[in-house]
């Protein structure tokens, strides 16, 4: 038997319970349209937090001394690279590196008359272009020179919480190089919105120079921090810049602990994916049984008239697959719309983005599109409702014609 | 020649605690080209016979030939080979495929025999002439009335010229009119084609066209008669 008409038969078997059928469909659809948002959803902000965080934070090479301490923002004079500026020519002649720049660390308290605010002191080369992001992110007043020696950057939301104006002055404390405790005043420069939560409250920039008088440290940095052109050369580069007394970390050490975070949220995303195929499985199970139910005598007559088990299955297969085809046809345009829009508009995240502090997350979040998982979350729709279909279609090629051919 | 060969085939069904033997200990031979009637009341076991003839169920107990071939050795496939190419079958519910029309019922056997194309609709369309359904089809089963469905399964029937067709009560849910009229058919049929036709009935009009009447009762045969 040509398979033309089993797939004629099978199309039109479909055709007898429209409602049914459509909602079968519906239910693939919907599956899958859900796991493409939310798959497009997930990789948005994976890519939208590891970029933040190279981006404001780790960059993708970072040379340290090599007892800088893991844990903490040491000052000490042995934890700090003592020749910054070396280093920083030595990077910068390397093709892969976009720019290189030194960074002081330290932790400081911004005390007002009414609260005191724990917060994170970059000491910043103000000239790089590592720091263009917090430039364009600048929202009111101006970016810092190299020579202001008393003029801070601060993010808005941290201004707007602590009701301070552009220009106001600010009294910073931080315990300096000698584990003494420092005292200045500072005038907010400029204010910035990066779009990141844990940064736009918990940061402040000041010139490297005058971070380096006021923690007095010297001209010593914390680190120097690379850009590359190439995320993926970190390694190489870190490698060639390798030398005794210092420790070269990637953006995959910077960020090992998010990567694991997201990693371990990834399984558990995948086990929300495994629910919502086994969801479909079991509609798409459900649907092909009960058809079979209906047309037992049906499979009676087809076995009577020599139509063999193997053809028989095969019908019920394609029935499984005509749903499961169309169900995908319409679920991934239905997926690819809501990605679509989620990467136009994004989902205004607000201060849930600030709820985990270890991951710099945007206020508002944006999927994208990831070919390679959508097309992987098709083919395994299409097989779950094959495999789901396996038994209903097993169950009607194993009807023994006599008794199929006696059901009412 | 006999293209039917039963010996003392016995089968029985096992409902609830009660076994019931539907068929006991009968032998039969039919010849090719026969128009035979097998008629008793109810439950005489003449259904059964005509099941295990058409290898939709087995024997408990003896050997079924076809075509000198013991049918009762075969596994599933093999059986749905021998139903595809030698038997045909007629069922009281006329038992189409509610959504093919009257042309891809017909059609439906000989697609699975693997007949190409042209000779398929030749054969299709020469059966459909020959019940009187030229006219209807492409019209799917829920738009033909009764006897024209019967008449639809009287063609699928013998559209694949099989060795033998077996009708069970094949006018029981006709009229009088349609119901001789699906006989005439068959037997003009038979005469045209030489296939053998047997009939599982208790319509005295079946038994009335009868050339051979095989009387059962309690599932033995209790009479085998040659009709004047």
């Amino acid at each position: 038997m040509t398979w033309t008409k089993l797939w004629v038969i099978a199309y039109r078997d479909l055709t007898r319970s429209r409602r049914r059928t459509f909602f079968t469909l519906l239910a693939v659809a919907l599956g899958l349209a859900l796991l493409i948002v939310l798959n497009g959803f997930i990789a948005g902000i994976v890519d939208d937090a590891l970029q933040n965080s190279i981006r404001l934070q780790t960059g993708h090479v970072q040379i340290r001394a090599a007892t800088f301490p893991d844990d903490k923002r040491s000052l000490q004079w042995k934890d700090l690279l003592d020749r910054p500026a070396a280093l920083v020519a030595q990077a910068a002649a390397m093709p892969e590196v976009v720019t290189a720049a030194p960074v002081l660390w330290a932790d400081t308290v911004l005390n007002t008359s009414q609260e005191s605010v724990g917060l994170q002191l970059y000491g910043i080369d103000v000239a790089s272009s590592l720091y263009d992001p917090i430039r364009t992110a600048l929202v009111a007043g101006d970016f810092l020179a190299a020579n202001d020696r008393s003029g801070i950057l601060m993010g808005k939301r941290l201004a707007d919480s602590l009701n301070l104006p552009l220009g106001a002055t600010v009294n910073l404390v931080t315990i300096d190089a000698n584990g003494q405790p420092q005292e200045a005043r500072f005038v907010i420069r400029g204010l910035f919105d990066s779009g990141v939560l844990v940064y736009d409250e918990g940061t402040l920039f000041m010139p490297l120079e005058k971070a380096q008088a006021y923690t007095l440290v010297g001209d010593r940095a914390s680190a120097v921090m690379l850009l590359l052109h190439d995320k993926e050369s970190a390694e190489r580069v870190a490698a060639a810049l390798a030398a005794p007394g210092l420790q070269t970390l990637t953006w995959r050490d910077l960020n090992a602990f998010f990567i694991q975070t997201m990693d371990t949220a990834m399984s558990f995303y995948m086990f929300l994916d495994a629910i919502v195929m086994l969801i479909v499985a079991v509609i798409i199970a459900n649907t092909l049984l009960m058809a079979v139910f209906e047309r037992i005598r049906e499979m009676g007559i087809l076995a009577a008239l020599g139509m063999k088990r193997r053809q028989i299955m095969q019908m019920m297969l394609f029935e499984a697959s005509i749903i499961a085809l169309a169900g995908i046809v319409v679920g991934v345009i239905l997926g690819l719309l809501g990605v679509a829009f989620l990467t136009q508009n994004g989902f205004v995240m607000g201060e849930m983005a600030g709820v985990a502090s270890t991951i710099p997350m945007s206020a508002v979040l944006y999927a994208r599109f990831d070919p390679v998982t959508f097309a992987w979350l098709t083919l395994w729709t299409f097989i779950i409702a094959l495999v789901a279909s396996l038994y209903p279609a097993w169950f009607a090629a194993h009807l023994e014609p006599v008794e199929a051919l006696h059901t009412n | 020649m006999s293209i039917i060969e039963l010996s003392d085939i016995s089968k029985s069904y096992r409902i609830g605690e009660v076994e019931t033997r539907a068929v006991d200990g009968v032998s039969l031979n039919i010849e090719a080209g026969e128009f035979t009637a097998l008629v008793g009341p109810s439950g005489s076991g003449k259904t059964t016979l005509l099941q295990i003839i058409g290898c939709l169920d087995k024997p408990d107990r003896g050997a079924v030939l076809i075509n000198g071939q013991d049918v009762t050795r075969l596994n599933a496939n093999r059986r749905a080979d021998l139903r595809r190419d030698v038997i045909g079958f007629i069922f009281q519910f006329f038992a189409l495929v509610p959504v093919l029309d009257a042309y891809e019922n017909v059609e439906l056997p000989l697609l699975l025999s693997g007949v190409g194309a042209k000779e398929r609709k030749e054969r299709t369309l020469e059966l459909l002439d020959a019940v009187g359904l030229a006219d209807r089809i492409h019209h799917r089963p829920d738009q033909l009335s009764g006897g024209q469905q019967q008449r639809v399964a009287i063609a699928r029937a013998l559209v694949k010229r099989p060795l033998m067709v077996l009708a069970d009560e094949p006018t029981a849910n006709l009229d009088t009119a349609n119901g001789e009229q699906a006989m005439e058919i068959m037997q003009r049929l038979n005469a045209q084609t030489g296939t053998a036709f047997i009939f599982a009935t208790h319509d005295p009009r079946v038994m009335s066209f009868a050339r051979r009447t095989v009387r059962m009762l309690d599932g033995r045969i209790v009479a085998d008669e040659l009709n004047p």
